[in-house]
């Protein structure tokens, strides 16, 4: 049995050459981590190979076992079965109690190509095999390959189970007939001609309620050819295929689902999306994947919240050691169908609880915040998002606006205040309902899912680039954007061409709108946990935490604008206003340039390409129009055309020429181009479920960190915490396995793993140790936190 | 970050007053035992109160279980009966296959399979109605329990890491029972205290 692990080794160090020192995401030193982040482009285009992700799913113990002992008995058999085709069937293995045969799909197997092999067991009427979870007793089939070289078996492709009682016991197997499908690959190099000898030892238990060990060898011999021989035999044998046919329909779905794992008092409450199973089962199953998670012989109740099944599990003896996942089954008129949940994120609340005490950080992980709690956290949260590097280049204008109005009547201030109030509330209830919607529709949706589309990123630089030259004094937009949002200090210059001069009160509340726009994706310490509450409460109570993070987001400047001594404290207008104007154009090139950077991660150099060139023809445009116009221009029309035209090609070479966003496996391998980059000083392996699962099964500690080239609190905590040479040195020290998981495109496996925590935005950093429970760090990391974190402080 | 910190403290805090302690009636590693009254195959009674002052094992047993042959034609399971009552153990064996089912066995045929196999334990309960199986949960054969001198469970699950009925996978397995007995004497507490118990159902 040949494994296929993709793994490159323990985490190599290099050290950090950012020299940055504390560079929390709190400080807006903007420009400089735009240095970094360029850096970090040259690194990524340097390193652009894509890591070999490895495709095989789901751990199976189909390890070494040698068959020995007696032959097996040829009894009768057991049941009837159709006759196989003769050329891709092995002889029948005779035991007491099973009639076995190792079937392959099709006789004849292409250099390159791969076959389906079926381990098949006929059993005794009232006789069961076992699944890979035996339950409360028993053992699973084992299969020993012995390929030559060239050839590879894959793991075992387990068909989902019944539980079978047995007296007060429970469990999971199969009756009457057992299939056992596995790949074989076979080299593209195999001499095309030559045959191919398939050969197994395959040791089972059967039980009626005694237990029986039993064991067969097996050879098939496969010959080798094109695909129409395989085919042409393949519609020959109508048994055959009907087996294999079935075998696959009795496979779990597809694709994993995102369950939730809490404990309440003595039970376990299993949550899954409703949407993830058929409408209106009439009865589910969860099959644990290991032994220890839940008792196999409980009663298993289930009932429907909201847009949630819940089920109501007990305890095992392991619960806190061992993966949370498994099979949920659902009964329908059509049959069973059965999906893979994987809830491993959640840690039971009593030991999340002395976690959070113990590192005296994070107990806002725990999905049952209170709701005034909640809502502190929230309008904290949203405080903090003034702070934000990427909202900081808009209150930067909102402050330069304020400084030329310091006259300005205490009923003027109170009503621009409450505009940007009302203009971030706006951004926010928006944002609010649109999320509600999609969650209704079933849709997982991450925070920061704005920046996740390609063109969004590249119409929010073109923005900045506009904004930008507009602060420089390189062109002049009287009621365009900039004009919004300087809308509220009656704007730097007179009426635009376009006569749509706002009032300011609407200025304000545009530029409050604009400021939660670009704050959003920063997902600051404390959002985390009022937007995953959020996301799991009615949704008057999620509208009301939306909320709170408005108030908290427009609460300074509201502040700013009632309280009269710090409004006078502002300095008058003056020359020195414009050089602040054009001071501020920087902020505004570094957040396009940081967005360009972000494209780059998200479409590749082509992406970048194109909307650099697309930025050229935007500011071509632009500058011809300013030109025409300050030159008094005979065709004053050609210079709105020209702008008119580098718009439009902007947009053009944004819709039309932006490569769509990697996806699946592609935005693995994209995705590694940032990765790599920020692993300059630790080496991670992109996060995938099979490669924490079976560290975890090895007994290997790991580190896992969702990241996303967007999110700067992410870049920040890798910069200052993950790639100090102390941290490296710790995680080899301690053979701990780095996870890194890149969301900075839509990623289905991350935003499930998020959900596990009750997460829907990065950076979460988890510890997986040993034993015991995994531990959610802080958003928020130092050296010492980390080090602190995986026990080794 | 110092705020984040009370914050945290505070709802940690909050969170620890809402989750009390949940009794159970399982057994619980690190908690009393289960008590139990049984028979031996001499007729003589034992009882759980009683042995306080000696640790105890307990294993389930059914001669005809291919798990339990493999540890008793192996002689793994005899070594390990005379290294824990040397060391000053109770080994209690015992039988829950209820009457008419498989491994079920009168006090009398229960004595020859330990003289027939050189076993070695200090008494054999029979359980034939299950009880003190169900109340120590017991799953499989054999499903191993070690109790410390005061009572306390020390141990539960597999007596090793090999889930086979191969005779040769005893050599080379962890035995978690005998891990168990270093632990308890050095004083230190048992790491691997609950491990997935291998075997046959038993039969009740």
């Amino acid at each position: 049995m040949r494994r296929h692990l993709a793994r490159t080794g323990a985490a190599s160090v290099r050290p950090g050459h950012f020299g940055v020192d504390d560079m929390r995401c709190s400080r807006p030193l903007l420009s400089g981590q735009v240095v970094h982040y360029l850096l970090i482009v040259a690194l990524a285009l340097l390193l652009c190979t894509p890591p070999v992700l490895d495709a095989a799913s789901g751990a199976v113990d189909a390890g070494a076992v040698t068959a020995v002992g007696a032959p097996p008995t040829n009894a009768d058999p057991p049941i009837d079965a159709p006759a196989f085709d003769q050329a891709a069937t092995s002889e029948v293995v005779y035991t007491d109690n099973v009639r076995a045969r190792l079937i392959a799909e099709q006789p004849t197997l292409a250099p390159g190509g791969s076959v389906e092999v079926a381990l098949v067991l006929d059993i005794r009427p009232h006789w069961h095999t076992y699944w890979r979870n035996p339950g409360d007793s028993g053992e699973p089939p084992r299969i020993l390959w012995s390929l030559p070289d060239g050839l590879d078996a894959g793991p075992i492709r387990w068909s989902v189970p019944d539980p079978i009682p047995v007296g007060p016991l429970v469990n999971y197997g199969y009756s009457d007939r057992a299939v056992h499908l596995v790949r074989l690959a076979l080299d593209p190099g195999w001499p095309m001609g030559e045959p191919v000898a398939v050969a197994a030892e395959a040791t089972w238990l059967v039980c009626e309620e005694a237990c029986i060990p039993e064991q067969g060898s097996f050879m098939l011999i496969l010959q080798t050819g094109g695909g129409t021989a395989a085919a042409s035999v393949a519609n020959a044998t109508g048994a055959t295929a009907a087996l294999f046919e079935t075998a696959r329909s009795a496979l779990p779905s597809p694709g994993v689902v995102a369950g939730n794992l809490s404990r309440r008092a003595d039970a376990l409450e299993l949550r899954v999306p409703a949407a993830a199973l058929p409408e209106a089962p009439s009865d589910l199953y969860f099959f644990a994947d290991e032994w220890g998670l839940v008792n196999h012989a409980a009663a298993q109740g289930w009932s429907r919240e909201g847009q949630d099944l819940l089920l109501r599990l007990e305890p095992g003896e392991a619960v806190a050691a061992v993966a949370a996942s498994g099979l949920l089954r659902a009964t329908t008129a059509d049959g069973p169908v059965a999906v893979r949940v994987d809830a491993t994120g959640t840690v039971p609340v009593s030991e999340g609880t002395v976690l959070a005490a113990d590192a005296g950080v994070d107990a806002a992980e725990d999905a049952n915040l209170g709701l005034p709690l909640a809502l502190l956290f929230a309008l904290l949260g949203g405080l903090v998002l003034n702070l934000m590097p990427c909202v900081f280049p808009v209150l930067a204008i909102k402050a330069l606006g304020l400084a030329s109005q310091g006259g300005l009547r205490l009923r003027h201030r109170l009503l621009h205040g409450l505009a940007y109030t009302g203009g971030v509330l706006a951004f926010f209830l928006g944002l609010g309902v649109l999320l509600l919607g999609l969650r209704a529709a079933g849709a997982a949706v991450g925070w920061g899912f704005q920046l996740q589309s390609p063109l969004f990123v590249l119409l929010m630089a073109y923005l900045f680039v506009v904004l930008g030259l507009s602060l420089a004094g390189a062109v002049t937009i009287g009621a365009g954007l900039m004009g919004v949002g300087q809308g509220m200090g009656h704007g730097p210059s007179g009426a635009g061409p376009s006569g749509a001069q706002p009032d300011g009160h609407l200025g304000a509340f545009f530029t409050g709108g604009l400021a939660a726009l670009v704050a959003a994706p920063c997902t600051a310490p404390f959002m985390g946990a009022a937007l995953s509450y959020a996301m799991t409460v009615a949704w008057p109570i999620a509208l009301a935490i939306l909320m709170a993070l408005g108030l908290g987001m427009a609460l300074p400047l509201l502040l700013l604008m009632l309280w009269p001594r710090l409004a006078r404290a502002l300095p008058r207008s003056g020359p020195w206003m414009e050089t602040l104007k054009q001071g501020l154009a920087f902020p505004m090139f570094a957040t396009a340039a940081w967005l360009f950077w972000v494209l780059t991660v998200q479409t590749g150099a082509t992406g970048l390409a194109a909307g650099l060139a697309g930025a050229l023809a935007l500011a071509f445009g632009l500058w011809l129009r300013e030109h025409m116009r300050l030159a008094r221009s005979p065709w004053p029309r050609l210079g709105a055309g020209s702008a008119l035209v580098g718009l439009v090609a902007a947009l053009w070479l944004g819709v039309g020429v932006l490569p769509p966003p990697a996806t699946g496996q592609q935005a693995a391998s994209s995705a590694s181009a940032a990765q790599r980059a920020d692993d300059a000083a630790l080496a991670g392996e992109p996060y995938s479920a099979d490669a924490l699962a079976s560290a975890r099964a090895e007994g290997r500690p790991v580190f896992v960190n969702m990241t996303a080239a967007w999110c700067i609190t992410c870049l920040v905590n890798e910069r200052v915490a993950l790639s100090r040479p102390a941290v490296a040195r710790t995680f080899r020290e301690q053979d701990v396995l780095y996870l890194k998981g890149d969301w900075t495109n839509r990623d289905a496996a991350i935003t499930d793993y998020l959900a596990g925590f009750g997460r829907n935005g990065v950076p979460i950093y988890v510890y997986y140790p040993t034993m015991g429970p995994p531990k959610v760090l802080p958003q928020i990391l130092t050296e010492a936190l980390v080090i602190e974190g995986i026990g080794a402080g | 970050m110092t705020l984040s910190r009370h914050i945290a403290t505070a709802v940690a805090f909050s969170a620890a007053l809402l989750t009390a302690g949940v009794a159970s009636a399982a057994p619980e590693v690190g908690k009393a035992a289960p008590g139990f009254t049984g028979t031996d195959t001499a007729g003589k009674t034992w009882s759980l109160a009683e042995l306080k002052g000696k640790p105890v094992i307990l294993e389930w047993t059914n001669h005809d279980c291919p798990y339990v042959v493999k540890h008793y034609e192996s002689g793994n399971m005899q070594a390990l009966q005379r290294e824990a009552t040397e060391a000053g153990y109770v080994w209690l064996s015992v039988i829950s296959s209820a009457p008419g089912k498989q491994g079920h066995v009168s006090g009398e045929q229960a004595e020859e399979l330990t003289e027939t196999r050189n076993a070695a334990p200090t008494a054999v309960l029979l359980d034939g109605e299950g009880s003190i199986g169900k109340a120590y949960g017991a799953r499989t054969t054999p499903h191993m329990f070690v109790i410390d001198q005061d009572g306390t469970l020390a141990y539960m699950g597999g007596i090793d890491d090999k889930a086979t009925t191969k005779l040769a996978d005893v050599e080379g397995s962890e035995n978690y029972v005998r891990l168990a007995m270093a632990d308890l004497a050095s004083g230190q507490p048992v790491a691997n205290a609950v491990t997935r118990p291998y075997g046959c159902s038993v039969k009740y």
